[in-house]
């Protein structure tokens, strides 16, 4: 019993190290900086689910890794206004493709489904309404390259 | 689950973009439309969405979803427009491939202002 105990906790602990942590949405989006003329901003973020929450693979926007899929995180880059492709991978590579206008916004959303072997980890692009929903409960946890 | 699996097939296409009235106005769909793709999944065109005129490729008027955005699956996903051409729609607009996947068969559409 006292095992399941400290299996219980041992689990717990080691789950909410898996949840990003930085500043809630709100916060960090009163200190976000301004789009520049020619360019658009995409946010990537991952609902707080616990299904895979250990699973944090790297995101690539057109081949450059800009930040991680983190359970509960977002992070958004600011880049070109055309075509990009966003990916993650683990067992397999997935894929969403998307234009991007001067002064557009657009939302990838990460989301874990079940895999052969590990988990995958699938983005798909949201409407604004739905991702601002999202993101409203999320934390920041900043981008790693932003063009 | 293979054909979930599938590639969304595409050609390249040049798109002339909408200027103008047809370009501001959007048009919303009349009545739900049930969309089964090549790809094994499926996709819903709600009715009452909205859709606004992006421009015109060969195989049709090109239609993008107003303050949304509407995406085919396959292997990977796609940002989409719709192609609609004499009351039917007949295939998709992939902006980022400046790409045409046809919808086979195509289906009855009516947008309205």
């Amino acid at each position: 019993m006292k095992l399941m105990k400290f299996a219980a906790i041992g689990l717990a602990l080691a789950l909410t190290g898996c949840a990003a942590t930085g500043p809630k949405f709100a916060e960090a989006e009163s200190a976000a900086p301004a789009l520049k003329a020619d360019q658009g901003r995409v946010y990537f973020y991952r609902n707080a689910s616990m299904l895979g929450a250990a699973l944090k693979p790297a995101i690539q926007l057109d081949g450059i890794e800009v930040g991680n899929s983190h359970q509960g995180g977002y992070f958004y880059v600011d880049t070109y206004a055309g075509s990009h492709v966003a990916q993650t991978s683990t067992e397999t590579t997935n894929k969403v493709s998307f234009v991007l206008d001067k002064g557009e916004t657009k939302y990838v959303k990460t989301s874990v489904s079940m895999g052969l072997m590990v988990g995958h980890v699938v983005p798909e692009l949201v409407g604004a309404d739905q991702a601002r929903k999202d993101l409203s409960e999320l934390s920041y946890t900043g981008a790693k390259a932003a063009k | 689950m293979l054909a979930g699996c599938a590639s969304v097939q595409h050609v390249p296409v040049a798109i002339s973009p909408a200027t103008g009235h047809a370009a501001l106005v959007p048009k919303s769909i009349a009545s739900e439309v049930i969309v089964p793709l090549a790809t094994g999944y499926q996709r819903k065109l709600p009715a009452g969405s909205f859709w606004t005129m992006a421009g015109t490729i060969p195989q049709g008027t090109v239609y993008r979803r107003h303050r949304d955005v509407f995406t085919l699956e396959g292997a990977h996903v796609h940002e989409a427009y719709l192609v609609v051409e004499q009351g039917r729609l007949v295939g998709f607009y992939l902006p980022a491939e400046s790409g045409f996947s046809p919808q086979q068969p195509s289906l009855p559409i009516t947008l309205q202002e």
